[in-house]
Parts: C-alpha cells; sequence; structure tokens
C-alpha cells in the first residue's frame, strides 16, 4: 500500500516535472509569453505555358528559436520540402498557371531561454578567400585598427569598415553597392583578421511591422559563443528578435517559369499563455506525452475536462474534512455537488440560494411526516416541491429585478430532495442541533471545495498537468489507510485528559 | 505541546496515545473493516435475525411472543393480544431505540405505557402500520414489528435509573470481552440508554463488575444526576454470566469487533438484547481507559478457543492486574 502512494506520487510528480523542466511547460498556468508571427508573401507573374516552380528559403534553425506552428495558403500548386546544400526550402510547383500569383506562409515562434544551442558552431564559416590587392588592402587596414581580442574587435573592424572616406574602405568595398554585398564583403574581411564568420539573411521582429524586406547580418563565433552583428548599425542584435530565413549565400527566393517576383514579410507580436505555446509546440514535435493527452480533443471537450479535473480536489477536501477533521457532512459527496454549483452562481449567492432552497424545503418536507408516506414517493414529493421552489425563487427574484436567483436552476434537484430528506428524518430522530451541525458542515465543506475548485489559478494548473491527479490520488489513499485521530476525536475525548 | 492542544480545548495526540485511546479512523480501519464481513451485517443489523439467530445457540434472550410481518396481520392484533397485559413492541430494523413502545399494563381495551399514558387500540394499531412501512428503519425499508415479553428489570438498579432500563455493553473483541459499562437512563436521555442523549454511562471493572467511573455527555460525576445515588457504589451482579452471554456474542454473529447489549431481568437473570457491528467510542471515556492495550493483549492470545475458557482468560488477566495493583 505504501509503494503505491510513493509510486503514485512519483509517476504523477514525475511526468509534471518532465513537462516542465523537457517541454517547456511553465510553472503556473497564468504565466503569458510573446510569440510572434512571421507571414511571408510571395508574389510573381506566372508565364503562360510553363510549368512554375518557387522555391523559397525557409527560417533556419535560430538556436532560441522553437516553432509553435507553420501553414500556408498556394491554391493550385503542390508543396513539398527539400533541402538542398544544407538549407530548406519550400518548394510548390504548378502546371497551367498564369497571371499574378500570391502565396502566402505563416508561422509563429516563441523563444524561450535555450543558452546551450548558441554554443554550436557556424555551419559554414566564410574562408580566407580575398586575393591579390584587396587582401594587401585589407591587411593593411587591419595593421592600422589593431582590433582588441574577441566580439569587441570585430565590432571596431566594422566600425573602421563604416568609416567615409577612408580611401582603403573604399577600395575594399567598391562595387559592393547593395547591402547583402556589403555585409559579405565586411564578412571576408572579418574572416582575414582571423574570426569565423559567417553571412545570414533575416527579418526582425517588430510588432505590426509589414512589408519588410531581407536584412543581412554576420555571424560570428567567439570562444564557443555564436554572436550576430548589424553591420550597419554596429551593434550586436539579440536572437529573440530575428528570424533568419538565408545563410551564407543561399538564395532567399527562387522562381522558375515566373517574372517580377517579390518577397515581403510581416512580423506581429502576439501575448498568449505560455502552456498553449508549450503545447502547441509538444504537439508539433509530435510529443506522444502531449500527442495522447486532453490536448488533443477538441476545444469544446477539453472545456468540460477542464472542470471534471476539478472534482477530485473537492473529493480530496471531503476527505480531509470528514477522516483528519472529523467534520459531519450530510451525504457523503454532496458538498461536491453544492460546490459545482457554487461555481455557476457564486459563493454567496449559492450559499444564500442552498440555505433558502434546503429551508423551504424542511418546512414542506414537514408537513409530510404527517401523511407517513412510503421511501420513493415522499421522496418523489420533495423533488416536485423543490421544484417548485426554484420556480417560486426563480419567478421572484426576476420580478424583483435581481438575476441571481435565476442562477437556482444549476444546484442538483435529485441531490437536494435527498438532503431535504436525510436532513428532515435527523430533525426527528436527533433534533435540530444535528441538523444544523450537519449542514453547517456541508457548507462549511462545500465552500472551501469550492474555494480551492474556482481559484483558476489552481485549476489551470490540473488543467496543465493532469498527471497531478495521481498525486491527489496518492494522498486520499494515504489518508484512508491513516488510524491516527481526528480534531474531532482530540476534542471529544478532551473531558479524558482534563480529568485524568 | 499539550497546552497548546489545551488551549484548543482537545486533548494532545500525545495523551491520547499513551491512553490507547482508539479514534474513529482506527476503528473504522483497524477494528470494523478487517474484523466484520459485510455479509454478516443483516444478522445484527435486523433484530428479528439477531433472535432466530440467538435461538439457533441457546442464548437468552426476551422472549419473542409473536411477529407482526404484513399489513394483514394487524388485523389480528386485537385477537392476539387479547390475553396480554405486559408486552414490546419493536421494530427489527430501528435504532437507537425509535419506535418501542413498552405496555405496561391494561385499562379495558386501551393498553398503558411505561409512562402511565394510555393507547387505543387504534392508535397501537397505526404505530403498528408506521412501523412496518419503514417509520423507524434505517432509510425507510419495510421492516417487521417484533412483539416480545417485557423485562421485568431487576431491582438492583433502583435509584440507578431513571425512568428506564438500564443495559450493559459489553465491547468483544475476537470473542473476548474487553471493555464494559452500564448505561443508566436519566430525565435528559429521556429514558433511553444512549449515551449521546444524555444517559449516564458507568466504566465497569471487567474482574468483578464494579463501578469504575462514571460521565454524562463526556463530564464525569459522581451522583445519579436525578436520583443522586452515588454510582461507585454501582456492581453488576451475575457478573462472569454477563461476560460468558457476551463472549457467545461472538459465535451468533461472527463479528470480531462488536458490542453486546444485555439486560438483567429479575427472574431470567442476563438477556441478551442486542448486537451492534459499530460499537461506538465513548465506552472509553467512561472507562477512562482506551481499547487499544486490550485489543493488543487479546491479539496475542490463541483463538478458536471456547466462550468459557475465553471468559476465564480475561477474568484471569484482570484478576491478576488487580492483584498486581494491590
Amino acid at each position: 500500500m505504501h509503494l503505491l502512494v510513493v509510486l503514485l506520487f512519483c509517476v504523477g510528480l514525475g511526468a509534471a516535472a518532465y513537462k516542465h523542466l523537457a517541454l517547456g511547460f511553465p510553472l503556473l498556468a497564468s504565466e503569458t509569453e510573446t510569440i510572434w508571427q512571421l507571414e511571408g508573401k510571395i508574389v510573381f507573374d506566372a508565364k503562360p505555358g510553363m510549368p512554375v516552380e518557387v522555391r523559397l528559403n525557409l527560417p533556419d534553425n535560430n538556436p532560441s528559436r522553437r516553432l509553435v506552428s507553420s501553414d500556408f495558403i498556394a491554391p493550385g500548386f503542390n508543396f513539398d520540402e527539400i533541402e538542398e546544400e544544407g538549407a530548406r526550402m519550400a518548394r510548390w510547383r504548378g502546371e497551367g498557371i498564369e497571371g499574378e500569383q500570391v502565396i502566402l506562409l505563416r508561422s509563429l515562434s516563441y523563444f524561450p531561454d535555450t543558452e546551450d544551442a548558441l554554443e554550436s558552431p557556424l555551419a559554414r564559416p566564410l574562408g580566407d578567400d580575398m586575393d591579390g590587392p584587396l587582401r594587401r588592402t585589407g591587411l593593411s587596414l587591419l595593421r592600422d585598427i589593431q582590433p582588441a581580442a574577441g566580439i569587441d574587435g570585430a565590432l571596431q573592424i566594422m566600425r573602421s569598415l563604416n568609416q567615409p572616406g577612408e580611401q582603403r574602405v573604399e577600395i575594399l568595398l567598391r562595387g559592393n553597392t547593395t547591402p547583402e554585398k556589403r555585409t559579405y564583403r565586411m564578412g571576408q574581411v572579418l574572416a582575414l583578421a582571423g574570426y569565423q564568420v559567417e553571412p545570414v539573411g533575416g527579418i526582425f521582429l517588430e510588432d505590426k511591422s509589414r512589408s519588410q524586406t531581407i536584412n543581412h547580418f554576420l555571424e560570428v563565433f567567439i570562444d564557443g559563443r555564436k554572436w550576430l552583428l548589424d553591420t550597419r548599425e554596429l551593434e550586436i542584435i539579440p536572437w529573440d528578435r530575428i528570424v533568419l530565413l538565408q545563410r551564407n549565400k543561399e538564395p532567399l527566393l527562387e522562381v522558375f517559369g515566373g517574372k517580377d517576383s517579390r518577397v515581403t514579410y510581416a512580423t506581429n507580436k502576439l501575448q498568449r499563455a505560455t502552456f498553449a505555446s508549450a503545447v502547441d509546440a509538444a504537439s508539433h514535435a509530435e510529443n506522444p506525452l502531449i500527442d495522447f493527452s486532453i490536448y488533443s480533443l477538441p476545444l469544446s471537450e477539453q472545456n468540460t475536462f477542464k472542470l471534471l479535473l476539478v472534482i477530485p480536489l473537492g473529493a480530496l477536501v471531503v476527505v480531509i474534512l470528514r477522516n483528519l477533521v472529523g467534520l459531519r457532512t450530510s451525504g457523503t459527496f454532496m458538498p461536491v455537488l453544492i460546490a459545482l454549483t457554487f461555481l455557476q452562481t457564486t459563493l454567496v449567492v449559492g450559499v444564500m440560494l442552498f440555505i433558502v432552497v434546503v429551508g423551504v424545503g424542511l418546512i414542506l418536507r414537514s408537513y409530510l411526516s404527517h401523511l407517513n408516506l412510503l421511501l420513493v414517493p415522499r421522496i418523489a414529493s420533495v423533488l416536485v416541491f423543490v421544484i417548485i421552489i426554484y420556480g417560486a425563487i426563480g419567478i421572484l427574484s426576476a420580478k424583483m429585478g435581481w438575476q441571481g436567483g435565476l442562477k437556482v436552476t444549476f444546484f442538483p434537484m435529485i441531490i437536494l430532495s435527498w438532503t431535504i430528506e436525510r436532513m428532515s428524518i435527523l430533525w426527528d430522530e436527533a433534533g435540530p442541533r444535528e441538523v444544523m451541525v450537519e449542514s453547517g458542515g456541508s457548507l462549511v465543506t462545500a465552500s472551501l471545495a469550492y474555494l480551492l475548485m474556482g481559484n483558476t489559478l489552481i485549476s489551470d494548473t490540473i488543467f496543465l498537468y493532469p498527471e497531478l491527479l495521481l498525486v491527489i490520488l496518492a494522498v486520499i489513499i494515504a489518508i484512508g489507510s491513516y488510524t491516527g485521530y481526528r480534531l474531532s476525536d482530540l476534542r471529544r475525548f478532551e473531558p479524558l485528559e482534563r480529568h485524568d | 505541546m499539550s497546552s497548546f492542544w489545551q488551549r484548543l480545548g482537545m486533548a494532545s495526540p500525545e495523551f491520547l496515545r499513551s491512553k490507547g485511546i482508539v479514534g474513529m479512523n482506527r476503528r473504522n480501519v483497524q477494528l470494523i473493516a478487517r474484523n466484520n464481513p459485510r455479509h454478516l451485517y443483516p444478522n445484527v443489523d435486523n433484530k428479528y435475525k439477531t433472535k432466530m439467530l440467538c435461538a439457533e445457540h441457546g442464548i437468552a434472550v426476551p422472549k419473542l411472543l409473536g411477529v407482526c410481518r404484513v399489513e394483514g396481520h394487524v388485523h389480528e392484533l386485537k385477537e392476539f393480544l387479547r390475553d396480554r397485559t405486559q408486552f414490546v413492541l419493536k421494530p427489527a430494523q430501528g435504532s437507537g431505540g425509535k419506535g418501542i413502545v413498552v405496555i405496561v399494563g391494561r385499562d379495558g381495551d386501551d393498553y398503558v405505557k411505561a409512562s402511565g399514558k394510555k393507547l387505543t387500540h387504534e392508535e397501537l394499531c397505526r404505530h403498528v402500520s408506521n412501523t412496518l412501512s419503514g417509520l423507524y428503519s434505517l432509510g425507510g425499508k419495510p421492516d417487521v414489528v417484533l412483539i416480545e415479553d417485557l423485562i421485568h428489570f431487576s431491582d438492583h438498579f433502583d435509584g440507578y435509573s431513571y425512568e428506564g432500563v438500564p443495559d450493559i455493553r459489553v465491547i468483544v473483541y475476537k470473542g473476548f470481552p474487553v471493555m464494559s459499562m452500564t448505561r443508566l437512563s436519566t430525565h435528559v436521555s429521556d429514558g433511553k440508554a444512549n449515551l449521546h442523549q444524555g444517559a449516564v454511562g458507568v466504566g465497569l471493572h471487567m474482574a468483578t463488575g464494579k463501578a469504575l467511573r462514571a460521565v454524562q455527555f463526556d463530564r464525569p460525576l459522581t451522583h445519579h444526576p436525578d436520583t443522586s445515588r452515588l454510582l461507585s457504589e454501582l456492581y453488576i451482579p451475575h457478573w462472569k454470566e454477563i461476560l460468558l452471554l457476551a463472549a457467545r456474542g461472538f459465535e451468533v454473529s461472527k463479528l470480531g469487533y462488536l458490542g453486546v447489549d444485555i439486560v438483567l431481568d429479575s427472574h431470567q437473570g442476563p438477556l441478551l438484547l442486542e448486537l451492534n457491528a459499530r460499537p461506538g467510542l465513548a465506552i472509553q471515556v467512561a472507562n477512562g481507559e482506551g481499547l487499544l492495550p486490550r485489543i493488543r493483549f487479546v491479539d496475542s492470545l490463541p483463538q478458536g478457543l471456547q466462550p468459557a475458557e475465553r471468559v476465564q482468560r480475561v477474568l484471569n488477566h484482570w484478576q491478576a492486574k488487580m492483584q498486581e495493583a494491590g
């Protein structure tokens, strides 16, 4: 038995820990985080009578980027993903297509902290391949700069290369007018200085930015860590501000059988619950723990389960209050059902309605006592009473303009009928005091269960880590074999100690 | 630590443990669940079945005059009760003394209750009818009515009990009597021998049947609240016979944790009144002692002994303890 408890406890907690540590589930469901929506738009004119093939370089594995989802809209095209010379490309092919074509792509990504990925070396660093005069000019410039070690040295070289009017810089950059070519040449100078460097292209992540074209940067690997440099602004760019699309001299977009092709990007910043991203990322990665979980259900069913998952918490409250505290309630799990009702009505309104329904019910039921009815007809009569009381409360409160009263219908009427019946019998057998003790105990239990079940922090966490149910089960089983004293025992045997 | 609990108005767990007091959880898990198989409950919850079983085992019970099983029997009651002046009507599945009517005499066609109030035949019939339809049974189940001979309780208890029959409750564990008390009805308890309704519980010494201490509503007291008799002078006659009767309750019910209720009839001696599969824990307060050491003692004894031998073992144990204490 103890083994079972320990086992359940470990499995439940272990699965939760795995999801937190390995899958990046947040500890609390209320945590939110920023995710970025990247939308690409490819526009081109298809030439008539020619098969069309479009290739787009897909976002590279940015070390700290995690993909949540990606999809595209390209009517009339067949899609596949190919890898060419180490670059991931999306390929659309179509035939008999003409006129202006638009392909839309969209991906959601977020940036958890994954420092270690930054330590992987560059894929294809630039070689020291400048020749003759260029090389001499570069060496001469570097000699004058005398760059410091590390990333500061790289920035120093960049700064010099951005000085207009310096003759050697003019020579080095002559003819390299586009930003792409400039960046490439600067990378070559850095490589000459002994840096491991690779030119990359990417998109800045900015909120509500439209029609961005690709920007060019240098990736520099120094002392086991990668840096991203903006060659014009002379800045180190944080990894979570960029989506890299292009590496080295990879083409970004190739269109065969079309002309006037261009690609633009839009980025958008979204806030959403951390766990939603974690769930999506894990199911994107086809993690079996997530694939076969509640999250794989449709959203409406998920909400049903969200409610079901908190019921064990109510049961736990009942177990603790009955077996550790020794509180008496009428009906074992009636308080849990009442607590579920409170979730709909809110606590104060719920308690008021409960007292009114049960109170009036008891008065009407006392009349039935005189009739000496058999059990089932008696309860059936109480059920009719309860529905009449519901109706009366509903109509009265609506007439008085109080909407809270209408929520009375959320109370489970069969359960309330039984409660009234049981309390009525208790009244006859043990007097009103017992009735007060039991209904008070029931209400306290229901209220505590409500506070626990209604707490969004707790319910979201249980929904996030349903395996915690095993931990609850372990606690319940442990209490089930607890033979020590209840608080009520201590109270009851108190005279024994006082008069010992 | 103890002052912490005292401030809360509670006993400290250390103290209760040192006394070997059994709490509700231990009673339910270790005593009831382990020793009382569920299927045996009807044997004790239904007094009619208990009576039949006792008859099989030759155990003395209040004499059963008749049983009213169905509504049709109610019409035969007049004829049946014609020559009887003293009898008791009892629901077979009632609890806590509910629905019991004690008739001590006749006044023409009317019946005289123990309280002196009169009951017409129609009223008596309606009461029987109500009982049959389950008014007094647990959960409102249809019931039967037992008609029993009236117990002429021994005048030994004169002044110790007010308006009711005192009974003796013995806790029998695995067939060994382990703890006992007598329950004396009071004005507050309305003549009922139920401790939580205000009856006085008097713990009894297991070797002699002499009063140990008395409590009402869990508070100690020295004199009966209504008759002012000194409770410490109380002792139970036929003590060994009572223990034997209680021990034999185990053979009747097969329940390992059993409460046996016994009354003393002035003519017939100790009679087994009722068996209880879930005896309460208040007996520990009346005795000022916990059940646990006694449970452990019984667990160390051999099983499968005859009732007489079991009682002898218990008596020897307590007599030895008495001599030890001097």
